[in-house]
């Protein structure tokens, strides 16, 4: 990641949705992308407070970097990932009270979420707040679009329908709603992202945890 | 590691605890109200909603529909003092969670509607028994009509295609949700069994709860 200083804003942000999109080329935090992906609007809901608890992580742990001893670092991630988790989980359930009854169970589930623990330790623990600030909401808005791309899927396949109306009136796939489903379409999804890269723009594809 | 390290290692966490600690309480403060309201306004709403005709829905006392579970009961009644049905909550055992509801019984002791207030069943699956097209199946049913079946059959309750478990779960639930208004205030006030037992009364399987005696009632 040493080139990322290099890069531009707009390069880190694009970086996040496709260079390094967490799900579709670095393979982390997979167990969100199935668990929460069978219908579109809890997929996108999550991508949302995941976008929001990345950015905040990034912000704080890109602030407190250089007085951190190397040695707790992680305690120390955890420990303000898990703040910006309860924060987002009760601001759901004050002002969001719908939203936060679908999706509140797993909100809580974001602390253990690879993705952010990784963006710390590679990003924000290395670089000045305003790039750990664009990687946050670049990887935010890249995990956002993967959970969008593989509920779209899912909740077409498996319901026949897409934010909860019906728009096919056929026999529904019962598998994709199923957690194995999310398996499936998580692995064509990354397949389809490899194959457009390397027939598009000349990459080797993803290899999976690519750090 | 030096005495040096440790002393910035203790104030390192100290640190990040009070920082954590101090956003957390002022978020807290602010939500806390709001969440409080959200649910009571929850409740309230849902209670309403099953009998929108009701001018006063009163609390009669608690139950226990399942070991351990103790649900409120209600009362609702119109502006001139009128009955016009109960509400019961219940809990049953679902697929991979306790399912709790609100159960209307008008007064000929047939389900007005139901309300699924809290589930954890297979999302996409199991919890659609909170949509509104199976609450439906429930509509106008009588107890020994309250019994899954895999078929259509809109004189018993038709089971969600894949979460046949928590059909039937839910289904448990409001029945004991309705047998206990029945026993409290049916006609002849039936006197089968300790009412802890509504619960574990419901059938196991389909098919067998239409089998079922039900002496006494109407």
């Amino acid at each position: 990641m040493s080139a990322a200083q290099k890069i531009s804003y707009f390069g880190l942000i694009r970086n996040g949705i496709f260079g390094e999109n967490p799900v579709f080329r670095v393979a982390l935090s997979l167990c969100p992308a199935v668990a929460v992906t069978n219908t579109l609007k809890s997929g996108l809901l999550m991508g949302v407070a995941v976008f929001f608890v990345q950015v905040m992580a990034n912000i704080s742990i890109s602030i407190v970097r250089k007085l951190i001893h190397a040695r707790i670092r992680l305690p120390a991630y955890i420990l303000i990932i898990g703040t910006w988790v309860t924060v987002a989980n009760l601001l759901l359930a004050a002002y969001e009270w719908p939203i936060y009854k679908e999706i509140g169970l797993y909100v809580e589930l974001i602390v253990a979420f690879a993705i952010i623990l990784s963006r710390a330790e590679l990003f924000a623990s290395k670089n000045e707040v305003v790039p750990s600030l664009f990687d946050g909401l670049g990887m935010g808005l890249g995990f956002m679009f993967a959970l969008g791309a593989i509920s779209f899927v899912r909740e077409l396949l498996g319901n026949g329908a897409l934010m909860g109306y019906h728009v096919v009136n056929t026999h529904p796939v019962l598998l994709f709603a199923l957690p194995m489903g999310g398996f499936f379409a998580v692995g064509l999804l990354m397949g389809f992202f490899n194959w457009i890269d390397i027939r598009f723009f000349g990459g080797h594809g993803a290899s999976g945890a690519g750090h | 590691m030096n005495f040096k390290e440790i002393i910035k290692i203790t104030l390192n966490l100290v640190m990040v605890f009070l920082f954590a600690g101090v956003i957390l309480a002022l978020v807290y403060a602010k939500a806390e109200p709001q969440i409080t309201l959200n649910k009571k306004v929850e409740k309230e709403n849902a209670l309403k909603a099953l009998i929108p005709a009701a001018a006063n829905i009163t609390s009669m006392g608690t139950y226990q529909p399942l070991e351990d579970k103790t649900a409120h009961y209600y009362k609702a009644v119109d502006a001139k003092g009128n009955v016009l049905g109960y509400i019961a909550g219940s809990y049953s055992k679902g697929y991979s969670s306790i399912l709790h509801m609100l159960v209307a019984v008008g007064t000929d002791m047939r389900v007005k509607a139901i309300k699924i207030l809290d589930e954890g069943e297979t999302p996409g699956l199991g919890d659609d028994i909170h949509k509104k097209y199976f609450d439906d199946r429930f509509k106008g049913k009588s107890l020994d009509q309250l019994v899954v079946v895999k078929d259509v059959d809109p004189t018993k309750i038709q089971a969600i295609t894949g979460a046949t478990i928590s059909s039937k779960a839910c289904t448990k639930g409001v029945r004991a949700g309705v047998k206990f208004i029945m026993k409290q205030y049916g006609v002849g006030g039936q006197t089968t069994g300790a009412m802890g037992n509504a619960a574990a009364a419901c059938p196991p399987a389909a098919g067998s709860g239409s089998n079922q005696p039900l002496k006494g009632v109407k």
